[in-house]
């Protein structure tokens, strides 16, 4: 038991941990020895801190800067065991890339829609689709294509101007809210989240 | 307008609105807190440097991610501590120089001397632990905090903290008698 006759004994340790509230009066004397050594080994720590240089802020905001274009693109890679919900490590966007007013008619007033990108940056996904209010929660219903991008999946629809809310689902069983949008409690408890967008 | 009142939460989810700027008012609040516990994890000023601008692009990129806009720096603690374990497994050697050299470094008078002496052996013998057990001893016995408080931080038990800094203890104990 090498390790055992060169380390402190327990009680020496309460006292190094400040949990002994007579500190070195309460230890038994034949302990006072390697108490007193153990203390000295405390008072050894170096307790000043290091002077941060004033160019540190600078050199972050110019990378930050540096990744803000890139932002919309960025891949953080998507593992099936990163998917649990607090940890969704999707990268995810949604573009409006147009908008198109119906014309209204007889029956119905004119009724704004928009053109919407999905897009889910998600390199070991075999299957991507989006699941909303807009077609009914149905993860077979809008998959999402393979882009020439490397990872990167999309798809493009149409929905009516108001509030929408979705997910995406990948691999048909992991549902990733977009951490990059507003989202709210999917309501059925267990702490799952909804995407919301709003057109 | 007055944004020194602003809270981290509100930085945070500006900053992810594309107010990016904002982004730097997180890092002037906060470079400086966990740059002794960075400098005692990785044994130099200058390594400690590299590991918070690092951990702040980390941030930033991970934003998102970051569930608890107003933990902020709770989460920001815990990327840092990631990138000196990461930090550490990568240049093991280069950094025991370092610490040697960086402490040097503040030596003046003969008493100043011997006190830097001390705490630069004391600071190898640290660099000898596991970074799980350096941790634990850093953030007790340099940064103050209790049992208690570290183990909300990382998320774990105080009985395990506590075995593993009683195996710090001992093992920090080994090294000082190899040493001197």
């Amino acid at each position: 038991m090498r390790h055992e006759d060169r380390g402190f004994h327990p009680d020496v340790k309460r006292l190094l941990d400040g949990e002994l509230r007579g500190g070195l009066d309460d230890l038994a004397p034949a302990l006072r020895e390697e108490a007193q050594e153990a203390l000295r080994l405390l008072a050894e720590v170096d307790p000043t801190a290091p002077v941060v240089s004033d160019a540190l802020e600078a050199r972050v905001m110019a990378a930050v800067r540096a990744k803000r274009g890139r932002r919309r693109e960025l891949v953080v890679r998507l593992r099936p065991w990163m998917l649990a919900p607090a940890l969704a490590a999707a990268a995810v966007l949604v573009l409006l890339v147009g908008r198109v007013l119906q014309a209204p008619t007889a029956q119905a007033p004119a009724v704004a829609s928009l053109t919407v990108r999905f897009v889910l940056v998600a390199p070991d996904a075999q299957r991507v689709s989006v699941a909303g209010t807009f077609n009914q929660w149905d993860p077979s219903a809008t998959p999402l294509v393979r882009t020439a991008e490397a990872g990167v999946w999309a798809a493009t629809l149409t929905l009516p101007a108001g509030e929408h809310q979705y997910a995406f689902v990948v691999d048909g069983d992991q549902w990733v809210a977009d951490p990059a949008a507003p989202a709210i409690p999917d309501g059925f408890g267990g702490g799952r989240r909804n995407s919301v967008l709003t057109l | 307008m007055d944004r020194g009142e602003a809270s981290d939460g509100a930085i945070v989810r500006a900053v992810l609105a594309g107010d990016v700027e904002r982004y730097a008012e997180l890092v002037r609040k906060y470079r400086d807190r966990y740059a002794r516990f960075a400098a005692r994890m990785l044994g130099s000023s200058d390594a400690a440097e590299d590991a918070i601008q690092d951990a702040f692009v980390r941030a930033y990129d991970q934003l998102a991610q970051c569930n608890e806009p107003d933990k902020f720096v709770g989460w920001f603690f815990l990327i840092l501590r990631n990138r000196c374990f990461a930090e550490r497994r990568k240049s093991k050697d280069r950094i025991s120089l370092d610490a040697a050299q960086a402490i040097e470094a503040v030596e003046r008078t003969d008493r100043d001397m011997e006190t830097a002496e001390r705490r630069r052996t004391l600071q190898l013998a640290l660099l000898e632990l596991t970074p799980e057990q350096r941790e634990v001893f850093v953030l007790k016995h340099i940064e103050g905090m209790s049992y208690g408080e570290i183990a909300e931080r990382l998320g774990t038990s105080v009985p395990s903290l506590k075995m593993r800094m009683h195996r710090a203890y001992d093992r920090l104990r080994e090294q000082l008698r190899d040493r001197t």
